[in-house]
């Protein structure tokens, strides 16, 4: 009788301890969904599929932060890099990730597997140069052609974290940097 | 490591341990609803203290301060993964893109407090290796910006650091501006605060584990 009660809590504890472990990283990242997709940062939500640049006054002045805005995605102390944040679901198609001409500026494009929080793919200077480009998102299973002169990034899920960072050289440079960052642009494949 | 994170992961482990004891070896009357709570709460536990015990293992400590290497890599384990959501709550860039290092305590253990004043000098030549920009940027108490009235949040590359004679910088990290400028200093709150060295596009001898982060360094005595 006691080895039996042993058992049904052994069982539920190792079957737990390996659940809790294997989407720990998971639950990390529904936080941050939830901080783009349902709260926003103070100009309400982010759609889906959609890009949302931190706005150029938060970044100039970070000690207030506007109401309604969650503080997840400004977690941490970052005063090099405009954030534009978006949370993608590739379930109805590709998007194509349109990147301004950065002319020799630092900025990158993380591309993170929101079930495993690793980063499976860049765009950005380091990767890709700091010039104009086209990049095609698919998802898994996607069969088709990938159009001449444009990047392919594969991913491993229907969701992705997409996570674009520009620098900002100084003060004066915010207004020339924000308006870069704004035209990381998101579409449907056409 | 966050002080109090270790305390709460050795108090959940300790509870969980001793749960488990008092199982097997006291008679104590049971029925499959207790089984099944217990152990899920007692697996959650074991869980949050393996992450734990295994980022304390995986994470790099070097004068007071703390990396992990191979963040976001997506050949990492599930155990890593579980490790690196727990050091690095977010989801930061992979190593070849940044490295991250933090400090809460100086190169001897002790923390750091505006109470203070800190020297971080970074020798001739010393400055960290990189392709894009590096930063030390401030972090209060609970990791948020410190109000001050240069409005200076970090010093970089980019904000007018002024080398010594002999070519190295010194950042002065303190709550009251230094005597000599304030070129070189990083305003600290007057509590205990957290350093971040951001380097974007990290040199090989970042990424190979060869760069060293100099200490920060406790100079003189408390702020008047």
């Amino acid at each position: 009788m006691r080895l039996e009660h042993l058992l049904i809590f052994g069982l539920v504890m190792v079957a737990t301890w390996c659940a809790a472990t294997y989407f720990w990283p998971r639950m990390l990242l529904s936080v941050f969904k939830r901080a783009i997709v349902v709260k926003g940062f103070g100009d309400g939500p982010v759609p889906v599929n959609t890009l949302y640049t931190q706005s150029a006054a938060l970044f100039a002045d970070p000690l207030n932060l506007p109401a309604g805005t969650s503080k997840v995605a400004s977690a941490g102390v970052n005063r090099d890099t405009l954030l534009t944040l978006g949370w993608l679901d590739l379930s109805k198609g590709p998007l194509v990730l349109h990147v301004p001409d950065m002319a020799g500026r630092y900025y990158s494009v993380q591309f993170t597997n929101p079930s495993t929080n690793t980063n499976f793919a860049y765009v950005g200077k380091r990767t890709t140069g700091a010039g104009p480009g086209d990049f095609l998102i698919t998802g898994p299973g996607w069969t088709g052609d990938v159009p001449d002169g444009v990047g392919h990034i594969a991913s491993p899920r229907r969701s992705v974290l997409l996570i674009g960072r520009v620098l900002v050289y100084d003060d004066a440079d915010l207004a020339a940097a924000h308006r870069l960052s704004t035209q990381l642009r998101l579409a449907p494949l056409r | 490591m966050r002080r109090t994170y270790g305390y709460f992961a050795a108090l959940v482990g300790t509870v969980c341990v001793a749960f488990i004891l008092a199982m097997l070896f006291l008679p104590l009357t049971r029925t499959v609803r207790s089984d099944v709570l217990q152990g899920f709460l007692i697996g959650f536990g074991l869980a949050f203290v393996t992450a734990q015990a295994y980022a304390r293992i995986k994470a790099v400590r070097v004068n007071g301060w703390i990396t992990m290497p191979g963040l976001g890599d997506p050949g990492n384990g599930v155990l890593m993964r579980a490790a690196c959501a727990q050091l690095f709550p977010g989801p930061v860039n992979t190593p070849e893109e940044a490295v991250y290092w933090w400090a809460n305590t100086d190169a001897t253990g002790r923390e750091l407090t505006g109470r203070n004043r800190y020297v971080l000098r970074f020798p001739p030549g010393g400055l960290p290796p990189n392709n894009a920009f590096w930063s030390l940027t401030m972090g209060d108490a609970r990791n948020r910006f410190v109000p001050n009235p240069l409005r200076r949040y970090s010093v970089s590359d980019r904000s007018g650091l002024v080398p010594g004679p002999d070519g190295s910088v010194e950042v002065f990290i303190r709550a009251t501006p230094p005597e000599g400028g304030t070129s070189n200093w990083l305003p600290a709150p007057s509590g205990k605060f957290i350093l971040w060295l951001r380097v974007y596009e990290p040199g090989p001898e970042i990424l190979s584990g060869h760069y060293v982060v100099p200490p920060v360094a406790r100079a003189g005595g408390p702020t008047p």
